[in-house]
């Protein structure tokens, strides 16, 4: 932006320039007339003409610039800049910062515009993988609701009109030492932002610095301090544990290392033949995660007594002969309504595995609930193994207090300039501190921001942010790993990146992102030409060889007990009159950054399948007793705020306890945004920023529409997600096929050509998915899929390629979840190729099972057909009103289909093309894991393999071979080239003994 | 119709017309709804008829521009009221054919009174029945990449797939069907031109009288060709719903896929197309006063054939729920007892009341001669063979193998308003008929005639056998 803004100009262009009057802009766009002018330039200034510009301007050596900055080199992943070629894509590794955490990404970018993201392979965080927000953050950058101007009380205004403006406050201030200024920032991990920050403390040191953001970790870190008495990272190595206690901790999706975590704890999970073993996991929770679903055993307990339940297993382990010394605190918490045999036995089982267990406490818990589960990691002997303990750098934790504190001066009048660099505090910030209203007290108000959102609308600047696809930063992931984060694009609504704010108003001059990482890079790198040194971690996404050290910090046993002591965890159940409420991150749009994020918006939970809502979740038994019923809207008051929200009943939730998903009810969060779902944080307080008890339900007599993407939960009995326990497995390893037996079958006509070098086909592990949807997220932008809204979704008409189906098991109070990600199958004999009257479903040579949009004239009798039902049909022209700026995202190799045409999964046919092409001209075949399928590639556990079945050495060929392998409704002949592994479980012998009983 | 001469008349029947007509009443009745003026019920009944067709049409033009989607389908259900009317449709055309041709190769004279306008239905209810296919799919501009057509590209159709085959059956249908009606017709239509007074009408009839004169020549030609005719609609009659039932039983979708459905298909068909038949008889009796050409006997032996043909359509349905369970099949069990007691059970429940109960009162010989009675089961059972197709199509296709992606369908208001707008469609066309066509086949019902027989005594022989004596 900057100097791009029609009121920045400084020279002008007639003598009738006092210039911004209507006319004179009327002549300007009138120059080139009829549709020569750019249609609504202001609000979408991102129409193709600019656009082409902008991304001339993002590669290097485009030299078009102009009056923009000058051009600065980015290195590409593979293909160096100067070898682009049309129709190629290029790789770039960048990093997304995130949860306080750093995920390095390798991006593609075809012709200059980044279309897909994936992990990078190297980086600690996403080892190559990816999560469903990761997945969904490049839509956000061609997002056209994104704010593209300074605002200056709400007028459109300049970025040089606010560096004027903050220069004349920073010579104020700085004579001031900072009196009476206040920064706000997001939570960050990151070299330049820390040496920023630093400076600004230096430069500032009477200025209020405050970091918050609704979903940080400040538990985590807080029961650290108090455990060790330092500010310590504490990273999971699940691979090294062989049971597993998770108390309220949904690690494998949320939470700043879920990749990490998913991938180390499946790893330990996985298995290849009935000799393999597995570890186990025991969850403790209230409401039902997705690391619920892969528990082994599974205890439903409202939030608040999660800490009562650790004090009652420390005790356990006590007794059995574990050293804890707890100075007769635990004592109390002998008396406990929980299930004693239950503690007993898990007791039992993580002392038998002692060295290998691993107790991790959910992010929701407070700081003594996770200080407790250290004590115990510690005398359990993990420490060291599967937990260990690193410093933290370059790091701004959130911090609650911090924000509270800022709060309190504001009130008494003590700040006169709030910046707030990134965050939207008016609509997430707790709701007893009335940011709102505290803001009108400033004199000054600064508040960058990638959308016009709630904050910026009260704040006397607000300038856009930069995506981060788009601006340069750098990032310390939690692991240590340093990267920079390099733009792969010129900002397409102009917009600053966060370092460039905060270099502004620390040093009260304008610096280019770019100079100002590279200063602090030129610390970082010490040995070797500082150049080549800075290319190759471009080129690599970080800088390798480096980690944050392990910290031997010993576990204070004494100030943790004391801290106990002094306020004992709750054991008081929660009642009818007086429930229990808990707030979540969505599991779609995160704390509502992704609100605007259509892609994500659409993604059904992967619990409730609830697609563009949220819900107060509850428990059969708690719904009965209330009177309430899926959709009912409930009246909701807690701590005398008052909330109405629509029921959803969740089997499997802990009774008289409620959750409440964060990130909803926008209201000005942009066109996808805005009135979706109900605003959680209008309830949410600092002094219970996760759960409470103190909620009262009452009906209201009404209902809302509540659209799900599955209706029905049961699998009826039919042999879809087969599973056993591990013990089943050992004894009958052909358990997945016994049973189902299939008779001779027949195939009236085969005359397919068969390719023998070729074969697609996919396997995918019903033990390792996490039903984590990243798959399903990773499709929708590598395959072009439209987004439908909440209206057609309600229809039964989303069009996800892969959907991850989900269904209970067993007792409707106390569920098991599985889940089962569903493409096409690519059926040898394929129900859909039959029925098509003009063959536009038809099969190739190479296995895979074509569908011919071109010939396609939408009978819709092949899904009819589909025994699966993974096609998907266009009942509208749903691309028609992709804004002109989404449309960029559309990857070009793939169709966008127009509507009356049927659409499905194609294994990523134009995936398989590139890397036949890349083969042939280097005269070679294509190898086993050159390429995989969006979904397989997004996969964080792998769960999903796809590969040439033609060659028995391919990884999906092997996975075949495993005496799991299974194919779905295969005795309907279909002969489906996607086949899957049967699911196992491995439950405790013992309590499985102790539950079968009680049952 | 006389390939040779009619059989003596059985003593023991009542006489086919009654009245006791000569020639000439026969044709100054029949041609006298052509002739006279327009009566005032016609213009209301075609405005409304009219007007929902209009309705029709510009629903269309709605789906036309904005897709197929303002229907109420989805995955899983990817046929709803769109294939059910098809199916609805050419099931009611059955009786027409069946009625011209079948019952004229066996020589049931009592055909004639009813024939033509059977065949008329026929024709309306395949024209309604060919537009849902061609609307129903999600680009209907291509839809000629059905046809069999040459191309650079050699691309075929797929000879596989059961909807080809309805290409193929349902246009080779209609156009037997129409070449059948409009050849009978062409005495007829030669008797109208030659009595016409307005030189236009004689035109226009004459032109579509093909220079008729009633030659004995022309009689011979005629009656060869029409024999061969009813000779090739005969096996469509059969073949025509057996091939639309191909539609779902080739599918391996638990409740489409059974080998019951072409003879269940056809039983259903004739059955609907029967109470279509005589729905339309009754008013057109009644408006027309055409008692003595359709009458009471001739209900009777309708009233029969749908008993017989409710019988075998019940029998079916007992079948497929004994094969469901007898299959031990899961997936097909399940949706039997589903169909019965699920979702979709109201709409089992009409069907299973329409189709199975009410055809059962043509037990009694009072009913079956009872006009109200049977015009209201004549409804009825058209109800009810609509809700079959739709329990076979949205049900099965509803609850299918994966119940992950098991949903519920609703209608639009588009698709009530098509199926509406279709009745539209095939009354509008109908009212047309009756004003400007010959709705009964006068040379043909003149040849049953008691004068047209050869041994005909003259009329007194008939008046005192049935005592009906003109005054």
């Amino acid at each position: 932006m900057k100097s791009d803004s029609p009121k920045g100009r400084e020279y002008w262009k007639s003598l009738d320039h006092p210039a911004e009057t209507p006319e004179f802009q009327e002549f300007l766009h009138r120059e080139f007339p009829q549709g020569a002018s750019e249609l609504n330039e202001l609000n979408d200034p991102v129409s193709r003409r600019s656009f082409l510009s902008l991304m001339g301007a993002s590669i290097a050596m485009a030299g078009l610039a102009g009056c923009r900055r000058p051009v600065e080199k980015i290195i590409p992943y593979v293909v160096a800049p100067e070898e682009i070629i049309p129709g190629v894509p290029n790789y770039y590794a960048t990093t997304m910062p995130f949860m306080g955490n750093a995920f390095g990404l390798i991006v593609e970018s075809h012709e200059g515009r980044p279309t897909k993201i994936e992990g990078n392979p190297d980086h600690p965080a996403t080892l190559g993988r990816s999560n469903t927000f990761i997945q969904g953050s490049i839509l956000d950058l061609y997002d056209p609701d994104r704010s593209k101007a300074v605002l200056h009380e709400g007028r459109q205004s300049s970025w040089n009109d606010f560096v004027t403006f903050w220069r004349n406050l920073y010579d104020k201030y700085a004579q001031d030492r900072g009196r009476g200024l206040a920064i706000l920032v997001e939570p960050f991990s990151s070299p330049t932002l820390s040496r920023l920050a630093h400076l600004f403390r230096t430069t500032f040191p009477e200025a209020r610095w405050a970091a918050y953001e609704p979903l940080g970790n400040e538990n985590e870190y807080t029961g650290v301090r108090l455990a060790t008495g330092l500010n310590l990272q504490p990273i999971y190595h699940f691979d090294k544990a062989e049971v597993i206690l998770s108390l309220d901790s949904d690690f494998v999706y949320a939470g700043s290392d879920n990749i990490r975590n998913a991938k180390g704890f499946i790893d330990g999970r996985r298995v290849s033949s009935e000799r393999d073993g597995m570890n186990r996991l025991y969850m403790i929770e209230s409401s039902f995660s997705n690391t619920g679903a892969l528990a082994d055993h599974r205890l439903r307990i409202p939030s608040a007594l999660v800490g009562a339940f650790a004090a009652a297993l420390a005790l356990e382990l006590q007794a059995q002969g574990v050293v804890i010394r707890d100075n007769g605190v635990l004592g109390p918490f002998s008396r406990h309504e929980f299930d004693r045999d239950w503690i007993r036995i898990l007791a039992a089982d993580l002392i038998r595995a002692r060295g290998k267990s691993l107790v991790i406490a959910g992010g929701d818990q407070p700081a003594p609930v996770h200080a407790l589960v250290h004590v115990m990691n510690s005398a359990l002997g993990n420490i060291g193994n599967a937990v260990a303990f690193h410093e933290i750098s370059d790091s701004e934790l959130s911090s609650i207090e911090s924000l509270k504190t800022l709060v309190d001066d504001v009130k008494s009048k003590r700040i006169t300039t709030l910046a707030i660099l990134g965050g939207n505090p008016i609509y997430n910030a707790p709701a007893d501190l009335n940011f709102a209203e505290a803001l009108k007290e400033i004199e000054h108000t600064i508040h960058l921001s990638s959308h016009v959102d709630e904050t910026s609308g009260a704040v006397e600047w607000h300038v856009p942010m930069a995506h981060y696809l788009e601006s340069w930063g750098d990032a310390r992931s939690i692991h240590g790993a340093i990267s920079v984060i390099q733009p792969l694009i010129a900002p397409l609504y102009g917009g600053a990146g966060s370092v460039e704010v905060l270099s502004l108003l620390t040093t009260g001059s304008d610096a280019r992102g770019y100079d100002i990482v590279r200063e602090t890079w030129q610390k970082i790198i010490s040995n070797g030409d500082f150049e080549t040194e800075w290319r190759r971690v471009l080129h690599d996404g970080l800088l390798k060889g480096i980690a944050s050290p392990a910290v031997n910090a010993p576990i204070d046993e004494a100030s943790v007990f004391a801290q106990i002591g002094s306020s004992p965890f709750n054991r008081e159940l929660p009642t009818r009159d007086n429930l229990e409420i808990a707030f979540r991150p969505s599991l779609t749009i995160y704390d509502g950054r992704f609100a605007n994020n259509a892609w994500l918006q659409e993604l059904p939970d992967f619990q409730t399948k609830i697609s563009w809502d949220n819900v107060a979740l509850m428990s059969p038994a708690t719904a009965k007793q209330l009177g309430l019923n899926n959709s009912d809207i409930a009246a909701l008051e807690y701590r005398g705020r008052k909330l109405e929200a629509p029921i959803w009943i969740l089997p499997g939730h802990a009774d008289n306890s409620v959750t409440l998903h964060l990130g909803y009810g926008r209201k000005f969060g942009g066109r996808v945004a805005d009135d979706v779902g109900f605003n959680a944080y209008l309830l949410r307080v600092s002094s219970a920023p996760c759960f409470d008890r103190g909620l009262t339900i009452a009906g209201t007599g009404q209902t809302y529409k509540i659209v799900t993407t599955q209706n029905h939960h049961s699998m009826e009995g039919r042999p879809i997600i087969r599973e056993a326990t591990l013990e089943h497995y050992r004894e009958h390893p052909a358990f997945a096929n016994e049973g189902h037996e299939i008779p001779p079958l027949y195939t009236l006509a085969s005359n397919h050509k068969i390719s023998e070098q070729y074969q697609w086909g996919m396997a995918i592990d019903l033990n390792v998915c996490i039903g984590c949807n990243a798959c399903t997220v990773a499709c929708q932008s590598e395959n072009n899929i439209p987004v439908v809204g909440k209206e057609q979704v309600g229809r039964g008409r989303e069009m996800h390629w892969i959907r991850v189906d989900r269904y209970f098991n067993g007792d409707l109070a106390d569920p098991e979840i599985v889940h089962q990600p569903v493409p096409c199958m690519h059926c040898e004999n394929a129900p859909c190729e039959e029925v098509c009257p003009v063959t536009a479903s038809l099969h190739d040579h190479e296995g895979l099972n074509l569908q011919v949009y071109n010939r396609c004239i939408g009978t819709r009798y092949c899904s009819n057909n589909c025994p699966y039902k993974v096609r998907r049909f266009n009942f509208f022209n749903y691309t028609s009103k992709t804004p002109e700026s989404a449309k960029m995202v559309f990857n070009p190799d793939v169709t966008v289909r127009s509507r009356g045409v049927m659409e499905k999964c194609t294994y990523c046919l134009q995936r398989i093309n590139a890397a036949k092409i890349t083969a042939r001209s280097e005269s070679r075949t294509v190898r086993d894991g050159e390429f995989t399928t969006a979904c397989a590639q997004a996969c964080p556990t792998e769960a999903i393999v796809f590969g040439n079945v033609a060659d028995p050495e391919s990884r999906a060929s092997k996975m075949k071979m495993q005496n799991r392998n299974y194919g779905m409704l295969a005795e309907y002949n279909t002969k489906p080239r996607t086949t899957y592994l049967a699911r196992l479980r491995n439950p405790n012998p013992l309590l499985e003994e102790f539950e079968k009983k009680q049952a | 119709m006389n390939i040779k001469a009619p059989d003596a008349p059985n003593k023991s029947e009542q006489p086919l017309i009654a009245g006791n007509l000569t020639f000439h009443d026969v044709t100054e009745k029949i041609s006298g709804v052509v002739e006279s003026g327009t009566p005032r019920l016609w213009y209301a009944l075609i405005s409304i008829t009219g007007l929902l067709s209009l309705m029709f049409f510009i629903m269309l033009g709605h789906l036309f521009f904005t897709g197929i989607g303002i229907w109420g389908l989805q995955i899983p259900v990817g046929w709803g009221f769109d294939i059910t009317n098809f199916v609805f449709w050419v099931g009611i055309g059955h009786a027409g054919t069946l009625i011209s041709a079948i019952l004229f190769l066996l020589r049931q004279r009592w055909r004639t009174s009813i024939n033509r306008f059977a065949e008329a239905m026929t024709i309306f209810a395949v024209i309604c029945a060919g537009i849902f296919p061609a609307i129903h799919v999600g680009r209907p501009w291509l839809l000629f990449y059905v046809f069999p057509v040459p191309n650079q590209m050699s691309i075929w159709p797929n000879f596989r797939s059961p909807l080809l085959w309805d290409f193929f059956a349902v246009g080779t249908y209609f156009t037997c069907s129409l070449l059948f009606w409009y050849l009978g017709m062409v005495p007829d239509l030669a008797t109208i031109r030659n009595r016409a007074k307005n030189r236009i009408k004689k035109i226009i009839y004459g032109i579509f009288a093909l220079g008729w004169r009633g030659g004995n020549r022309q009689w011979r030609h005629y009656e060869l060709a029409y024999l061969l005719l009813a000779g090739i609609s005969t096996p469509l009659v059969l073949s025509v719903h057996s091939v639309v039932s191909t539609d779902f039983s080739v599918s391996i979708l638990p409740g489409w896929h059974s080998t019951i459905f072409p003879p269940y298909f056809v039983a259903g068909a004739i059955f609907s197309g029967f109470a279509m038949v005589l729905t339309l008889a009754i008013i057109a009796r009644k408006v027309f006063k055409l008692d003595n050409y359709i009458t009471l006997n001739h209900l009777d032996k309708m009233n029969k054939i749908i008993l017989v043909t409710g019988l075998m359509v019940s029998y079916s349905y007992v079948v497929e729920f004994f094969m469901a369970w007898y299959s031990g099949n899961l997936y097909e069990r399940f949706t039997f007892w589903s169909r019965a007691t699920g979702p979709y059970a109201w709409a089992f429940w009409i069907m299973f009341f329409c189709n199975v109960v009410v055809p059962q009162i043509f037990w009694s010989k009072r009913f079956r001669a009872h006009i109200a009675v049977m015009f209201v089961a004549s409804i009825l059972i058209n109800v009810g063979m609509w809700f079959e197709r739709y329990v076979i199509i949205v049900s099965s296709l509803s609850q299918d193998f994966l119940p992950s992606s098991w949903q519920y369908f609703k209608p639009t208001i588009y698709d009530i308003g098509m199926l509406i707008g279709s009745f539209g469609i095939f009354l509008t066309l109908f009212l047309l008929f009756v004003r400007f066509l010959p709705m009964v086949a006068m040379s043909e019902v003149k040849a049953v005639l008691p004068q047209a027989n050869v041994h005909h005594q003259g009329p007194e022989a008939i008046e005192l056998e049935t005592g009906n004596v003109r005054g």
